[in-house]
């Protein structure tokens, strides 16, 4: 019974569970306002709290994961914009539901399905995690080398636009990563002969900068976007709806723990596949789809918040985050000493089932505040960007600054938010960047390890490789990805296949 | 994001400052250990600042095929006057949080901030930030005990004197 204490250790004292309930809280406004995202919040808030107990820290940042991504739904649903990238699916039909004056319904049902999704998330993480950790320990340096840079070319591929893009910004991500220090022979890498730099650049300043100065900076194209009021009547969805769409619900939640768990895939593209299932298997829906129909509503909702449980199966077993948010998450972990990985459930499993329970107590949060005080939410989301945006300036200078009580780091994050605010001009992605800087000694050490293993021999390294099944598994998903990008693919192979399926 | 179909104002200049910045971080990357072992310090880095070399270069040569696009402005479009004073503002407030502290400079910062981004009377202003501080602060520096820089401001001495009042 030894998992079931730790599980309730953030239910029975008050001051964690006062946390959970305060980050979930925050966690749905931030992600409800526009401009502001949890990867944003999540990257201040480390700052902010690296000198705390493990515990209390942890919990406050698990609630406003879970609830940011359920707040993002609030404005795809009110205003038509979401509050965060996975809520883009929601606002297709959610929006349509609002102008159609149900508004409260949307969000009601909404909330419902998000809680349900979670669950599922939640539940799939504390079944699949324990398994997989086992048979993660049976990995070779090679093939973690090879997860690294699978879970960097998946973000940078599918975050849009060009793969080479997302690859130059994965590859700046993890060089950022090696300056310092060498950690296996204490060389000096990127120092220039400055002390300063033997720790390295701290990967929170990196994070602030490109999530909260280079979004802020971003957010003031979009000053005078006035906001539209809508009206919010009865919010607790009807029982009938609830238990017609329980199936659809629980399908996608499903669909949204898969995706989820796959490295480089979060809560987006889950959400997205869930809409085109619900698409596909409802024959007769009562409103077209794109027009209000509350499928499509539903199937995004759960899907991206069974997405959560399903990130943190890679991030806890392999220490591998699957897309932004986790890896500022695994930052958050490291820099709190503990080690994401397979190691981390033999030896702190407490610290599993810690984060099990906890995400279990904040989806009940996002219950309860989901289903209260709208009116408050409708208040605090109209707050001009005029003040936010220098909020947010304050609060990222305070949080660099207050990493190491050091000025070098606020320098070192308003680099990277001028440059990561010219990236994401450009079509950069930056997700990549951060993702490279939490994997880039992991990669690093196992590759020197694979190739030492082997004394130096890459005949010896590929001739092993190729008669692991995981292994091949891997190199040819690296290989496939980087092809079916290149010119050859987009040109001359996909036309093909495309008038195949066609005929 | 913006989507790149066209080529925005700036997009050239930018790609070929990263290509030329990957090349000066692969030089940088052999100097480390030079091309001596595949497990040697400097490997993983020159593999990585290749990597960015060889994704500069191809990103490079997509964009200049890509056509021009038209009435977007570099000033007006990707970096606007209000992004430059912003980012001026921030850097101002980053040089003078140590010397001035942070409740003068964070003062200083959000209110001509707020004037500028806001643009309502001087008093709604004001208002405005001395409410926001206070609750930053009460959050920050007495909730979460976070260490902010005290500068030229007597802060500990004050904190005494109010505790000390309130003990009568």
């Amino acid at each position: 019974m030894d998992a079931f204490s730790y599980f309730a250790i953030s239910w029975l004292s008050p001051e964690l569970l006062g946390l959970t309930a305060l980050g979930t809280f925050l966690g749905i406004y931030v992600g409800a306002i526009p401009g502001l995202s949890v990867t944003m919040a999540v990257s201040i808030l480390i700052s902010f709290t690296f000198s705390w107990d493990v515990n209390y820290a942890l919990c406050l940042m698990v609630g406003v994961f879970m609830g940011g991504v359920y707040g993002g739904s609030r404005t795809a649903i009110l205003l038509n914009i979401p509050g965060a990238p996975s809520a883009i699916a929601t606002a297709l039909d959610g929006y349509p539901l609002a102008k159609k004056g149900l508004a409260g319904e949307a969000i009601g049902l909404s909330t419902i399905m998000s809680v349900v999704g979670g669950f599922v998330g939640i539940f799939v993480l504390s079944i699949a995690a324990p398994s997989i950790s086992e048979f993660a320990l049976t990995f070779q340096p090679r093939d973690y080398m090879m997860l690294g840079v699978l879970g960097i070319m998946l973000v940078g591929s599918l975050s849009g636009g060009s793969l080479a893009k997302g690859i130059f910004a994965g590859a700046f991500g993890l060089l950022i990563g090696t300056v310092g220090l060498d950690p296996m022979t204490a060389e000096e890498r990127f120092t220039f002969g400055i002390v300063e730099l033997w720790d390295g650049i701290n990967p929170v300043a990196v994070m602030i900068g490109l999530f909260g100065i280079s979004e802020a900076l971003h957010q003031l194209h979009h000053m005078n976007k006035a906001v539209v009021k809508q009206k919010i009547t009865r919010i607790i969805p009807k029982w009938m709806d609830v238990k017609k769409y329980l199936p659809l619900s629980l399908q996608s939640s499903f669909i949204g723990v898969i995706v989820g768990a796959l490295p480089g895939t979060g809560g987006d593209i889950a959400a997205l596949m869930a809409y085109d299932h619900a698409k596909r298997i409802t024959k007769k829906p009562e409103v077209e789809f794109g027009k209000g129909a509350k499928e499509g509503l539903i199937a995004p909702e759960a899907a991206n918040n069974a997405a959560v449980g399903g990130a943190y199966i890679p991030m806890l077993t392999l220490g591998i985050p699957g897309d932004a948010v986790t890896a500022v998450f695994i930052g958050a972990l490291f820099i709190h000493g503990l080690n994401p990985g397979p190691l981390l459930m033999v030896e702190q499993p407490h610290m599993f089932w810690f984060t099990v329970g906890n995400l279990t107590l904040a989806n009940i949060f996002v219950l309860i505040f989901g289903l209260t005080g709208i009116k408050l939410f409708s208040k605090i989301v109209e707050c001009p960007k005029g003040i936010l945006i220098p909020l947010i300036f304050l609060l990222s200078v305070v949080g660099a600054y207050a990493i190491n009580n050091s000025v070098i780091d606020i320098w070192w994050m308003l680099a990277f938010g001028v440059f990561g605010y010219f990236m994401r001009q450009y079509g950069f992605p930056v997700g990549p960047v951060i993702l490279g800087v939490i994997l880039s000694s992991l990669t690093d050490e196992n590759w020197r390890r694979a190739i030492l293993s082997e004394r130096g021999s890459l005949v010896d390294l590929f001739s092993n490789l190729l008669t692991s099944p995981l292994s091949v598994v891997l190199l040819f998903t690296i290989i496939f990805i980087l092809f079916s990008q290149s010119p050859i693919w987009t040109r001359w192979i996909k036309p093909k296949l495309l008038r195949s399926k066609a005929n | 994001m913006p989507r790149t179909v066209y080529r925005r104002p700036g997009e050239r200049v930018f790609c070929f400052l990263l290509v030329v910045f990957s090349v000066y971080l692969f030089w940088q990357a052999y100097g480390i250990s030079g091309f001596s072992e595949l497990s040697s310090p400097g490997a993983f880095p020159l593999a990585t600042s290749a990597t960015m070399l060889l994704a500069a270069c191809v990103v490079f040569v997509n964009t200049l095929k890509l056509p021009e696009a038209e009435g977007v402005r570099f000033f007006y479009h990707c970096f606007p006057p209000i992004v430059g004073i912003v980012m001026a503002l921030i850097l101002i407030f980053a040089i003078m949080l140590e010397s001035l502290g942070f409740i003068l400079s964070s003062f200083f910062f959000l209110f001509v901030g707020i004037q500028f981004l806001y643009q309502k009377s001087v008093l709604t202003t004001l208002s405005i930030t001395v409410l926001s501080l206070v609750v930053v602060y009460i959050i920050f520096r007495l909730v979460f005990q976070v260490v902010l820089p005290e500068g030229i401001v007597p802060e500990r001495e004050i904190l005494a004197a109010i505790e000390q009042f309130w003990r009568g």
